[in-house]
């Protein structure tokens, strides 16, 4: 579920350098992408697009249409601040965190 | 000689809607000169800008000067260096300074300065463009493009859908510029069809939401199937004319609700890079497609054929069935070819980049078998290379070949399950797979 948080009891999961809006993002993006690969697999700065998870155009529309179902507003095209948005886990759920509606 | 004029529409009416303004046929034609003056000598230019109006003023300025304008899609700078070599390229006209280019780049900001230029009568038979696609042999495919043939196409698409009637109709383009179909409906159409194309961004439904509300009415949407889905989860409210779509087939059910959700017809093109747009349909009326005026259709053997003016005939990837009152209808696409939003592949070209990869001693590309029905599933592929990681592939894959076709996974096997004749049969592919999942 989106709004879960990963909980991450002993300390020694890579999940721990991440925020738990970070955490339910990469859920997020698993699920809706059926990424064959686990959640706390996609590093916070590593690239989304081209190299490191080598996402697609067809995947941000995906993930667009996932991101509007589960924080309730639209992303936009905006050139040189959207290539920000969409470079890492981080960047996305930090701008995410900022316009969500729910 | 037979000519046609660079632009045909009224003086004063918009062809281009910019965020920031609207752009008519005398600013559009000044914007052409000025960059045609700036440009070297050359036979051929890349055109890499992203901006659509930009495009539009790189592909005009090419032609005032003679010069036909590469256009090669998402190209990997490997493709784009081949392409170099091959046309004796010189130079690249983008509005990214940053854009990787094999040849300098000249840089495309127009200024949108109205001032008295003259409007070129262009040979029919001039060299307009070349679009590529990726080759069955892993090399880049050129098709030529006549100023004739191009013309004649948008004018017939103007009638077919009956632009001229209840005034010009701004066009909300989701697709590239580059890209044959969006090349098509979005900058050349324009032109010489009554119409004014978006310029700024529409990529999400956000998007096409914001620029719908910046034009003028009529609207009619360009776009794709994948598109058109994200549109009727993002977009409620919509005042448009029509939409079309274009690059696969449209679900019937998906066309209805669409039609049903914003009032509007949804019609489709049938077309391919090698010919452009040659037919057209609305999904919900039945599956029988209308040639344009102009596209003459010919079976042969198992083959279609397409001609029209100024364009050598096209044989078609796609298998289809001539009716009795010259529509068609279609059967299906040739077994070799692999179709991923919008972009089209041949199996036996990715596999030949696959295998010609260092370390690799054999491989395939498995296409899954919902490929056309889920937007999530990626090809696969299989690799007998004991030296090389999944990761090291990819990363060599990435500089061959358009994102759309890497595979999501890359699985290590000992040995393909190729028969006698070296043929891999697709049934025991699927079996090895599932023995290597169960681990």
């Amino acid at each position: 579920m989106p709004g879960d948080i990963v909980t991450n009891p002993d300390n020694t999961s890579p999940a721990l350098d991440r925020t738990p809006a970070e955490a339910a993002l990469a859920e997020l993006i698993v699920s809706s992408l059926q990424l064959e690969i686990a959640p706390d697999e996609i590093e916070p700065e590593e690239r989304l697009f081209g190299e490191g998870l080598g996402l697609d155009s067809i995947d941000a529309l995906e993930l667009a249409l996932a991101i509007s179902r589960s924080y309730g507003f639209e992303l936009r095209s905006d050139d040189e601040r959207n290539r920000r948005i969409f470079a890492s886990l981080r960047s996305l759920s930090s701008h995410i965190e900022a316009h969500r509606t729910k | 000689m037979s000519t046609a004029p660079l632009v045909d529409r009224p003086g004063g009416t918009s062809l281009f809607l910019l965020p920031s303004g609207r752009v008519d046929g005398p600013t559009f034609l000044a914007d052409a000169h000025a960059l045609a003056a700036a440009l070297p000598e050359a036979r051929h230019v890349f055109n890499l800008c992203r901006d659509r109006y930009h495009f539009v003023v790189a592909f005009a300025a090419a032609l005032i000067r003679g010069q036909a304008s590469l256009l090669c899609g998402d190209a990997t700078p490997a493709v784009l260096e081949a392409v170099a070599a091959r046309y004796g390229c010189a130079a690249a006209l983008a509005d990214d300074p940053a854009v990787p280019s094999p040849v300098p780049v000249i840089a495309v900001r127009p200024e949108r300065r109205r001032a008295p230029a003259p409007n070129p009568a262009l040979p029919r038979e001039q060299l307009a463009a070349i679009v590529f696609t990726s080759g069955s042999t892993g090399v880049p495919t050129p098709h030529r493009k006549l100023w004739g043939a191009l013309v004649d196409r948008s004018r017939a698409a103007g009638l077919r859908f009956a632009l001229e009637e209840r005034g010009p109709a701004s066009i909300v383009g989701t697709v590239p510029p580059g890209h044959m179909y969006g090349f098509e409906t979005t900058v050349l159409l324009p032109l010489h069809a009554a119409c004014a194309s978006w310029c700024g961004q529409a990529f999400f439904p956000g998007d096409v939401q914001a620029a719908l509300d910046a034009v003028p009415s009529p609207r009619v949407v360009v776009t794709t199937p994948l598109q058109m889905r994200a549109l009727l989860q993002g977009m409620d409210r919509a005042a448009v004319r029509a939409l079309i779509s274009a690059t696969a087939p449209l679900d019937p059910a998906m066309a209805a609700a669409a039609e049903t959700r914003w009032g509007a017809p949804v019609l489709e093109i049938f077309g391919a890079t090698e010919c452009g747009s040659i037919a057209s349909r609305r999904t919900v009326e039945g599956e029988a497609w209308s040639p344009y005026p102009g596209v003459t259709l010919r079976e042969e053997g198992e083959a279609t054929l397409v001609h029209a003016e100024q364009m050598d005939a096209v044989t078609l990837a796609d298998e289809l069935a001539m009716l009795g009152d010259g529509r068609f209808r279609l059967l299906g696409r040739r077994a070799d070819m692999v179709k991923m939003g919008g972009r089209r592949a041949s199996l036996a070209g990715l596999n030949r980049i696959l295998t010609g990869l260092d370390g690799v001693r054999d491989g395939i590309f498995v296409v899954p078998d919902d490929l056309d029905r889920r937007t999530t599933a990626r090809l696969l592929a299989v690799v007998v290379a004991p030296d090389r990681t999944a990761p090291s592939i990819l990363a060599d894959l990435r500089d061959r070949l358009d994102p759309l076709f890497l595979p999501r996974r890359v699985v290590h096997v000992e040995a393909l399950p190729r028969n006698a004749l070296g043929k891999l049969p697709r049934q025991a592919l699927l079996e090895l797979l599932a023995r290597v999942e169960a681990g």
